[in-house]
């Protein structure tokens, strides 16, 4: 996997962790079951996002910043050919390659960055 | 919706191997049958999940939990450390029983929450610690999940 697109996941996945305790019914079992302390953690989650969004190459990072702010999220998985942030088939041949994520590509649609799951 | 649906045979391992907290959530991850690289990085977010707070929540239970894209699916495994494992619980006492649970930041189904609630709700039920060590075998442990009716 792209070392790069590696970050994107994880940073991806820190901001649905986020989205989580802020969702109402989430946040409450967090509270409830967990002790979790929403406004402290969402602090800590906040400081880390920005830690690595720096660790992005700028390229990489200017596009992220900029589809972070105008849409849900900046990457998007690919599940058989379709792209799951725009709904929009993404070149076949892409799919079935071989190494598909040790590269960045984005859709041609929506301009996400794509993630091929298995 | 049963949470029966979600475990298969392959994901319960009752004699995990690992001593600590990290190799417990690694021996977990492993239960997936992912590849090598989404395992780090659901491992990674696992314990970022972790560092906010620990998921033990007490009577020998800890239900780590996280949304990745690595899975394209609601995932489920459980492990058990009859020994116990420091996982640094709400009651300070070592876990015995972990649950894990891994869904997609996109799940149509929506399921991530109510699975999360039914297994919290499952750990206080209050023989369920006592049955969870009894058990032998993981069709036993699907049993037990049946017999609770969750």
């Amino acid at each position: 996997m792209h070392p790069q697109l590696e970050l994107l996941l994880e940073l991806q996945d820190m901001h649905a962790q986020r989205q989580a305790l802020r969702d109402e019914p989430l946040r409450k079992v967090e509270e409830e079951v967990f002790d979790l302390r929403p406004v402290e953690a969402l602090e800590l989650l906040d400081a880390k996002i920005e830690e690595l969004t720096e660790r992005l190459d700028p390229t990489v990072q200017r596009r992220y910043v900029d589809l972070s702010e105008t849409l849900d999220r900046a990457v998007a998985p690919v599940l058989n050919g379709i792209c799951y942030g725009c709904f929009v088939a993404t070149p076949t041949a892409w799919s079935s390659e071989a190494g598909r994520n040790d590269r960045i590509t984005v859709c041609a649609h929506c301009g996400r960055f794509l993630y091929y799951v298995d | 919706m049963q949470l029966r649906d979600f475990f298969t045979l392959e994901a319960i391992n009752l004699d995990l191997a690992a001593e600590t907290k990290d190799e417990a959530l690694k021996e977990l991850v492993g239960l997936l049958g992912l590849d090598e690289k989404s395992r780090g990085i659901l491992f990674k977010m696992l314990k970022r999940r972790e560092n906010l707070g620990s998921t033990g929540i007490g009577r020998r239970i800890a239900i780590p939990h996280c949304r990745s894209l690595v899975v394209n699916r609601l995932r489920v495994a459980f492990g058990r450390k009859i020994s116990g494992i420091d996982f640094d619980a709400i009651d300070k006492k070592s876990v015995q029983h972990i649950f894990l649970i891994v869904a997609p930041p996109l799940e149509v189904s929506n399921q991530y929450l109510p699975v999360l609630g039914r297994i919290a709700q499952f750990g206080k039920e209050p023989d369920v610690p006592e049955r969870l060590t009894q058990i032998e075998t993981p069709e036993e442990f699907i049993a037990l999940l049946e017999d609770k009716g969750v």
